[in-house]
């Protein structure tokens, strides 16, 4: 199985992470799915988006058994907080996170509160993404072609 | 499961190293990492205890040209082989798009690679995914040790299903047989992605890598 988006798509999610940042005042965002993909990113400077949705993920997933364990159905967001920085992840649906970071001028308060429309707004754009996933493969007309020639990896290449 | 943004003209898919507890896979990262030039790579990041021994997951990110028109992006995930953290392997597995089972040659072992082998089934179905339709490789790991099992029997216990996968004899720490596995599950995946993504059958003579 496979699931992709086109430029709409990203182009819908852009304004979404754009309209978060804008009105919230937090520095950057990154929305990753279960996998650790990245489907979307905005104002990373020099943090490699997919290291951050790897661990986003990871720390995502394991809040989500440690809820399990208080009887709780789910948290529905986590915050860590730092001196300088600091970085909220949420859950968009039952597939993605929504990964934003702030610093100090921006406030928690404000941050979950814009969060939380944000994250359900790209939810109706990855439903949208998903359900045309399901009947459609590779656009029509497009086919991948793989390189041929040497093999992919090796020392020094 | 694989992911394709058209925009960025990206593919991202996920190659998950399983395997009993100090088999090698955390070395199989390193020594690629240390070897595969630096444009190919992302930094290797090791959530691990004091001891080395995988906590969560080593991760490192890999792009390759083998698609024309688009990057090719593989997520490459170390699981927690110590039995234990079972709960952190399932959480790596997710979305997984190809399997390497390192496995420990040492007649020693063999328990220990039978039972984390059938834990990889039993969390594979946990979430949907049918390890028949997973591109594996099984690399038999530790070659240079004096009490390993031979390669037959290895097969017989760990490989002897209805399609029998490729295996690959490595010794991870020296770099034998690290990139044999890696070129390997990367053809594998991106066949299968290839095949089912566009929607039709492709000669396989076509599509061959290496
Ligand atoms: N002799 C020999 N030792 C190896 C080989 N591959 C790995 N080792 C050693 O085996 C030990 C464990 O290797 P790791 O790569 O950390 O094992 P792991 O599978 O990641 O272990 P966990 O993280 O606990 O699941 C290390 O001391 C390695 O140097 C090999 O091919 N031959
Ligand atoms: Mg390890």
């Amino acid at each position: 199985m496979a699931y992709s988006m086109g430029s709409k798509d990203v182009r819908r999610m852009r304004r979404i992470l754009l309209e978060l940042l804008d009105r919230s005042e937090a520095d950057a965002c990154v929305v990753c799915d279960q996998a650790g993909h990245v489907l979307a990113e905005e104002g990373l400077e020099s943090q490699d988006p997919h290291l951050m949705s790897a661990l986003g993920a990871g720390v995502f997933a394991a809040t989500r058994e440690l809820a399990g364990l208080l009887g709780e159905n789910e948290f529905s967001s986590v915050v860590h907080q730092g001196t300088r920085r600091s970085i909220l992840i949420c859950a968009v649906d039952e597939q993605s996170l929504l990964l934003v970071i702030f610093g100090t001028s921006a406030n928690l308060g404000l941050v979950k509160l814009y969060a939380s429309p944000a994250a359900a707004a790209m939810r109706s754009v990855l439903d949208r993404v998903r359900a045309r996933s399901e009947e459609e493969t590779a656009p029509p007309g497009h086919t991948f072609v793989l390189r041929q020639g040497a093999p992919l990896f090796g020392a020094g290449k | 499961m694989a992911f394709v943004n058209y925009e960025s003209r990206e593919i991202q898919l996920k190659i998950v190293y399983y395997g009993p507890a100090l088999c090698g896979k955390t070395t199989n990262l390193q020594t690629i990492h240390r070897m595969v030039s630096d444009d190919s790579k992302g930094s290797l990041t090791s959530l691990a205890t004091a001891q080395d021994r995988t906590l969560f997951f080593d991760f490192m990110p890999l792009v390759a040209d083998a698609v024309e028109g688009f990057q090719t992006r593989f997520q490459m995930y170390t699981v927690p082989g110590q039995v234990m953290y079972n709960m952190t392997r399932r959480l790596v597995l997710r979305g997984v798009d190809g399997l390497v089972f390192v496995a420990d040659s040492q007649w020693d072992k063999m328990p220990e690679n039978v039972e984390s082998f059938k834990n990889l089934e039993e969390n594979l179905r946990l979430q949907s995914d049918d390890i028949e339709a997973l591109p594996c490789v099984f690399q038999y790991n530790k070659r240079d040790l004096s009490n390993v099992a031979p390669r037959h029997y290895l097969d017989f216990l760990l490989n002897n299903r209805r399609v029998r996968r490729p295996a690959v004899e490595g010794v991870a720490t020296e770099g034998r047989g690290v990139f044999e596995t890696l070129n390997m599950i990367a053809k594998l995946v991106l066949l299968k992605f290839i095949r089912e993504y566009s929607g039709k059958q492709v000669e396989d003579a076509r599509l061959v890598l290496a």
